[in-house]
């Protein structure tokens, strides 16, 4: 009987129903999109982060200061410490490896070298100390690096200064015998440096680095033209094993740079790691955050020095926080407005039914019984109705994420059932005032039409 | 017939009250999804503007974006520097903002050692290290790093910075220096000591570099005057970033601007991102707000057949039954909206203290905006009567339809 009424209740006004299942809809739809988008854009926007590049410094422990100027270390290669090459793959083993997105190591040195547009030395300016000084920056442009699991890392400066374009040309390969040449230096008119006229450097043109008066000087085919937007306009960047041979530094660099995934710090990461309990530093160490990164990284990498790079680091956790905290707010707002929607327009379903309600007194039914029913009902459409909404939302959170961020948010089972639970939530709410009400009429003045 | 008209004017809106008053709890229900569907549209609109413009500030914590340097300045070995005078800082000032960090920068290599120590000769370790003068007060606004003891320092405190400097985390170390020593800086033959006001610790290269005021390492270095390179942190979207730079550019034919492409180009992709994505998410939120709040209307108008068909069965003409019930809408929408929008703005001015720790600022088009849209709504919701129009009054008496 009461299956009964119920059915014929969805039966005798489909239309009515069918309004209020989709306001349900719509509102729950509204709640499990932006539900869905405010889960997913924080790993979506640390992502975003890292085109600002690494974010920690790996330098030996015991180093010597760097001279460095306007991000040029102008000491000379044999001073200051350097770090072994070999140790790199033990980066990709730390518990937080899936987050080290890349990393590059460098080694800089100086050199006397001059543009050649020969292969050979033929037609070479003879007085090799005339020739001007130039910095040469040692990096893996794309490195493929095989790990100790057998599977292979691919990184380098494309992953780590994003920043940096090739305007012309291609990187240089790991193993060949090339380089690519900063903007400025490929200027056609010359460059002038320390006084002296260098002359431009185009591509197919050849770099001759000189080795001293015991080796012959070395080749290295211009491949590409970078623009950096900075002092390393003013550099050749050639591959890392290059510029070990010249420095006479083999599988050596001097500072690495890593980009990692991370969490922006709450004031839980601030403290001190030596103040935790063991429950905390767990938790400390089990968090992506950049300081526990960099203490793993530390760990790995035998008497190194990892430093954060609070300029990247704090900017982008502020902002990471800010963007969060915003997304929420407009989340609750959504659930806000979509819930009272809904449950006004359950109370007006309610409240227009005060005949049958009295028909149904009149004819004994109990108010208890009344208002279970009644509720029923009004459950049976959230249900439906919560259904239909989550699978809009999770169209719409769909179509957002691919517009954004060109991934759509993963559906998720947490948001369906906060979803129907709210839809139950509200329609109850809504209908409760109404019903509560209902439960007091005399059936004789409503059935009489008063 | 003048008469006739207004005799009519009045009966159409006292018709239009009592339609209103008749059923509060209905008259209810309709203004709380109409109000707050206008509360949640006034508040994302006003929130939406003033975050994107938060937004840019937020990302001046990344520090500078501008390096005004003299042509070549990345020279090996040479020290290239710029006139710095009132002149320059006018100029770049005249394209900023009043409160946007101009930072001058002047950079020597000097050798540095703690002193104090009656043993200097023996304990005293001498190191070669970057010295820079620059404006302490304002540092923190182009570095993207705090500087912990003067962050919050007024300008009449600056006295005080003369004999002062900071000193890098790892340079501190090397030298063996604490907060309150005196450090000895040599530069070519002339000395300078000064008191160490603080550490700092910035993962890059200001660790190994000793921060002073810019007067100072003029006087060290004998360059009255001049400096290596001029920092600039100017806020906005990508596109004013653009336009600041290329008038910047004409402005200042001597100098080379560069953006600090890092940041920049990061920012600029981050910002799209950002933006596009509170547009998207604050669209379809009101979308979808618009059309819920209108299925709960319609569903509320639907229940008015018994109206309709009394006024059909005493003579109103379908036009005119429909114009009362549109007027019935328009009037709930404006009430629900003025009420709403209201709510709204100060819950977008909460929010914003919420999110970036300032109100948001309440933007006055936004109001009639969200009020409008509100008013659309209710009216569109009503717009379904007209399927009413069939209807045949007898039976709606007779409880058949």
């Amino acid at each position: 009987m009461f299956l009964r009424i119920v059915a014929d209740s969805f039966g005798r006004r489909p239309r009515h129903k069918l309004l209020t299942g989709a306001a349900l809809a719509l509102g729950m739809g509204v709640a499990t999109a932006a539900l869905s988008v405010s889960l997913d854009v924080g790993d979506r926007l640390a992502k975003e982060f890292r085109s600002l590049g690494a974010n920690l410094l790996v330098t030996p422990q015991v180093d010597s200061l760097p001279l460095e100027i306007a991000g040029v270390d102008y000491r000379p290669v044999n001073a200051g410490a350097y770090l072994p090459e070999t140790d790199l793959p033990k980066l990709k083993t730390i518990f937080w490896h899936n987050n080290i997105l890349g990393f590059t190591p460098i080694l800089e040195l100086s050199v006397k070298a001059i543009p050649h547009f020969r292969d050979d030395e033929r037609a070479l300016p003879p007085n090799r100390n005339s020739w001007p000084d130039l910095l040469l920056i040692g990096a893996w442009a794309d490195h493929s690096l095989h790990l100790e699991d057998g599977a292979s890392f691919e990184t380098g400066l494309e992953k780590t200064n994003p920043w940096w374009h090739i305007l012309k040309g291609r990187w240089f390969k790991d193993h060949a015998e090339e380089c690519v040449v900063g903007k400025n230096l490929a200027r056609k008119k010359g460059t002038s440096l320390n006084g002296g006229i260098l002359p431009g450097l185009p591509i197919g043109d050849n770099l001759v680095i000189d080795r001293g008066s015991s080796a012959p000087p070395l080749f290295l085919k211009t491949v590409g033209i970078l623009d950096s937007g900075g002092p390393e306009d003013d550099a050749v960047i050639i591959p890392l094993r290059v510029a070990q041979q010249l420095a006479n530094k083999p599988g050596q660099y001097r500072k690495l740079y890593v980009s990692a995934l991370t969490k922006p710090e709450d004031a839980f990461a601030k403290r001190d790691p030596q103040s935790f309990t063991p429950t905390e530093y767990d938790r400390w160490f089990c968090t992506p955050y950049i300081s526990s990164i960099a203490f793993q990284i530390q760990q790995q990498l035998a008497e190194t020095d990892v430093r954060v790079i609070r300029r990247v680091a704090e900017g982008e956790g502020q902002i990471l926080t800010r963007v969060q905290m915003l997304l929420w707010l407009v989340t609750g707002a959504a659930l806000l407005a979509a819930a009272l929607a809904v449950g006004a327009s359950s109370a007006a379903s309610v409240i227009e039914r005060r005949t049958e309600i009295g028909l149904m007194k009149a004819l004994g039914a109990g108010s208890g019984t009344v208002g279970f029913l009644l509720a029923a009902e009004q459950l049976l459409l959230a249900f439906v109705g919560g259904g239909a909404g989550y699978a809009i939302g999770i169209f719409l959170a769909r179509l957002l994420g691919e517009k954004i961020f060109g991934a759509a948010p993963e559906p998720s089972l947490i948001v369906f059932f906060v979803v129907i639970a709210l839809a139950a939530g509200v329609t109850i709410l809504g209908s409760a005032l109404p019903l509560h009400r209902a439960s007091r009429y005399e059936p004789a003045p409503i059935l009489r039409g008063e | 017939m003048v008469d006739g008209r207004a005799n009519n004017r009045a009966m159409f809106w006292r018709i239009t009250r009592r339609l209103l008053g008749a059923n509060r709890g209905r008259l209810f229900v309709m203004l709380l999804a109409l109000g707050a569907g206008a509360a949640v549209t006034a508040a994302l609109l006003n929130l939406q503007v003033d975050a994107k413009q938060r937004l840019t500030i937020e990302f001046r914590s990344f520090g500078a974006n501008f390096v005004v340097a003299p042509h070549g300045a990345s020279e090996l070995g040479t020290t290239a520097t710029l006139p710095w005078d009132e002149n320059v800082m006018k100029t770049i000032r005249v394209q900023a903002y009043e409160e946007t960090p101009i930072v001058p920068f002047l950079y020597l290599v000097a050798s540095a050692e703690k002193s104090g120590s009656k043993m200097l000769h023996l304990r005293g370790k001498q190191i070669q290290t970057v010295v820079i003068g620059t404006d302490l007060v304002n540092l923190h606004l182009v570095t993207g790093t705090k500087f912990p003891e003067v962050f919050g320092w007024e300008r009449s405190d600056y006295e005080n910075l003369k004999a002062e400097c900071f000193l890098g985390e790892r340079i501190a170390k090397q030298l063996g220096v604490i907060k309150g020593d005196q450090v000895a800086l040599l530069y070519k033959n002339r000395a300078e000591q000064l008191g160490v006001l603080g550490i700092v610790s910035a993962g890059g290269p200001e660790d190994n570099q000793i921060f002073m005021e810019l007067g100072t390492a003029q006087r060290l270095s004998r360059m009255n005057g001049r400096v290596s390179l001029i920092q600039v942190s100017y806020p906005g979207t990508p596109r004013e970033i653009q336009a600041f730079w290329s008038k910047l550019a004409s402005q200042l034919p001597n100098a080379e601007i560069r953006p600090v492409r890092q940041f920049a180009e990061g920012e600029a992709k981050i910002y799209n991102r950002i933006s596009g994505l509170l547009t998207a998410t604050v669209g379809i939120v009101l979308v979808l707000t618009g059309l819920c709040v209108m299925a709960a209307m319609t569903n509320v108008a639907m229940e008015r057949k018994m109206d309709v068909g009394l006024m059909k069965a005493i003579g109103g003409s379908m036009r005119r039954v429909l114009r009362l019930f549109l007027a019935e809408a328009a009037l709930l929408g404006l009430a629900g909206g003025v009420i709403g929008a209201a709510a709204g703005i100060f819950l977008s001015m909460g929010l914003g203290k919420a999110v970036f720790g300032v109100a948001a600022r309440p933007r006055l088009i936004v109001y009639p905006v969200a009020v409008a849209l509100t008013t659309i709504v209710a009216i569109l919701s009503a717009y379904p009567l007209r399927r009413l129009a069939s209807i045949r009054p007898a039976s709606v008496f007779r409880g058949e339809a």
